[in-house]
């Protein structure tokens, strides 16, 4: 599907190399298409900057900020000099309407972000630690769907620090749910990984505390 | 193609947990999409309207379908493969459109739950929040990324409870970009210690800075400084003049020059054409003190820069602005009235 945009070209907006298009907790109020190079989007978290994605040419980025004025949730920062579309919430409609492209494509990143969202919602909702701290992992086992290996190992590339954010809770909460884990040998945490010894019992085990909730 | 297809009472058209990428529009009967609530878990029925798609979050995003489809009469559904569907969205940009509707409330309500539920936990304070990302990228020397975050703060936290630290620091970030570059010169600790260095000679650290303050001995008082400003700026030079006001801003305790001083910083921002820059100043100072002496003349650049930038909109706004408050003098009066005829012409 090509897009022929060269009637937005007056929505183009350019940056150099290492600007930054928007920082995080600023609020926002238009989202971009980029056309030309690509986009970092980071969160700093303590005292590194995390790479959460790198977006290509094609790719939208900042969408929440049409659906409500909340501040932005990362960094999106320039790897290359970037050319962008820019839209906002007064010309959002209008743009759609005009090229159902953009907005097949804006729809599709919505479905997208809902289910991420659903999914992250049910972690929450889960009422002990140690259940939502399993359930990210089968949240990250489940985005890693297609390349599942045999057997019922797996290796995330995480840190306890990021499954507390996704979890709701403090790296610190985190880190001691984990090692009590690691202590009933459920898994093994190293620096830059961590591997669970048993996904499928992880699984049983939040169902249990799902439907334990839901028959209450 | 997009096939029609029939199914009985009773039967089932997808469950809950399929992986498939068919996409469903209701041409009569009956179908009820039942789940359970994610946040209660109770059972929840929603009946597809004719004419109404389904399954189409979950065909499009390639996850598990959410929901059993049970068809409670004999029902005629039409079926679309993702491509097919789009096809037909390219060419019915409507139906496009009210499923971005349906979906960004979805994902709107979502965010707004999701957020309840970490109220406690990591919700950050926004305003604090801008404020460290530039404290990090000064920390890491970044200096462009802190000047963006430092500026941004003060954009929409000209007040704010940091606004004076954010002041410094990017003055500080923008003089090392240019003064070092990226990734080399000293990080936030440099900056740190520019401050204690100035509150050495008897003022309070916050709002200080260590570099750039004019020498112009301990002696000398502050009016004979600011005159010396306001002869470089009569002369032109926008950027001398704009350092020996900061100085003034950042050395004397003297509010009367301070304030004068920083609506003189104002003009040299103006005249250099760092348009952007004035309004962000004069933004700032304007509500940090609303009855300072020079207020219309602020409000006069505040207009003439958004003027500059082509916001004519709220260049009338400030022209109309000034002409309604009392006591303005004759001649800015005249300036204005130019301004607006000038807006009107364009």
């Amino acid at each position: 599907m090509e897009l022929n945009l060269d009637a937005f070209e007056r929505f183009a907006v350019h940056f150099d190399k290492g600007n930054i298009i928007f920082c995080e907790y600023e609020p926002g109020d238009a989202f971009y298409l980029i056309q030309d190079g690509r986009v970092q989007i980071s969160k700093i978290m303590g005292d590194i900057e995390k790479t959460i994605d790198i977006l290509h040419p094609g790719e939208i980025f900042g969408e929440m900020a049409i659906l409500e004025e909340a501040p932005r949730s990362a960094n999106a920062i320039c790897l290359d000099p970037v050319k962008a579309l820019e839209f906002n919430r007064a010309n959002f409609e209008v743009l759609m309407r005009g090229n159902p492209q953009i907005a097949l494509k804006l729809l599709k990143l919505f479905t997208k972000r809902i289910y991420d969202q659903r999914r992250r919602f049910m972690i929450l909702t889960l009422e002990d630690n140690h259940a939502k701290v399993a359930d990210v992992f089968l949240m990250l086992d489940e985005s890693q769907a297609g390349s599942k290996p045999e057997g019922s190992e797996r290796v995330f590339y995480t840190t306890p620090g990021d499954i507390g954010h996704w979890a709701g809770i403090s790296p610190e909460v985190s880190r001691d749910v984990l090692n009590q884990f690691q202590t009933q040998r459920r898994l093994e945490i190293y620096t830059d990984r961590i591997v669970v010894k048993n996904i499928n019992e992880f699984a049983r085990f939040v169902n249990s505390r799902r439907k334990k909730r839901d028959e209450s | 193609m997009p096939k029609a297809m029939t199914y009985k009472a009773n039967s089932v058209i997808y469950f809950q947990g399929d992986v498939s990428d068919r996409i469903f529009i209701l041409k009569g009967g009956r179908v009820s999409l039942n789940s359970n609530d994610i946040e209660t878990g109770e059972q929840v029925r929603d009946f597809i309207q004719t004419g109404e798609f389904f399954g189409v979050k979950s065909a499009l995003g390639k996850y598990p379908r959410e929901e059993n489809a049970v068809a409670l009469a004999d029902s005629h559904v039409v079926v679309f493969s993702v491509p097919e569907f789009e096809q037909l969205a390219l060419s019915n940009s409507r139906i496009v459109m009210k499923m971005l509707n349906v979906f960004s409330n979805q994902l709107r309500r979502l965010h707004t739950k999701v957020r309840g539920l970490l109220a406690e936990g990591e919700q950050a304070d926004p305003e604090l929040g801008l404020f460290r990302i530039g404290e990090y990228y000064m920390k890491k020397k970044e200096y462009e990324k802190a000047l963006y975050a430092f500026q941004k703060y003060l954009t929409y936290y000209p007040s704010g409870a940091y606004h004076q630290l954010a002041n410094k620091h990017a003055q500080q970030a923008e003089q090392y970009v240019s003064q070092y570059g990226v990734g080399r010169g000293p990080g936030l600790r440099g900056a740190e210690s520019g401050a204690s260095a100035s509150s050495e000679t008897g003022r309070e650290s916050a709002g200080g800075r260590g570099t750039g303050s004019a020498k112009t001995g301990e002696l000398d008082p502050v009016a004979k400084q600011y005159y010396t400003a306001v002869s470089s700026f009569s002369q032109g030079n926008y950027t001398g003049a704009m350092k020996q006001f900061k100085a003034i801003v950042d050395t004397s305790e003297d509010r009367e020059y301070v304030v004068k001083s920083m609506f003189e910083i104002g003009r040299c921002l103006f005249n250099l054409g760092h348009y952007d820059s004035c309004i962000r100043h004069y933004t700032a100072l304007v509500q940090r003190y609303p009855k300072m002496p020079d207020l219309d003349d602020a409000l006069y650049y505040l207009g003439q820069s958004y003027e500059h930038s082509g916001d004519t909109n709220r260049a009338g706004g400030f022209y109309k602005k000034i002409l309604s408050r009392p006591g303005v003098s004759e001649a800015l009066k005249r300036k204005v009235n130019n301004a607006l005829r000038n807006l009107e012409g364009a």
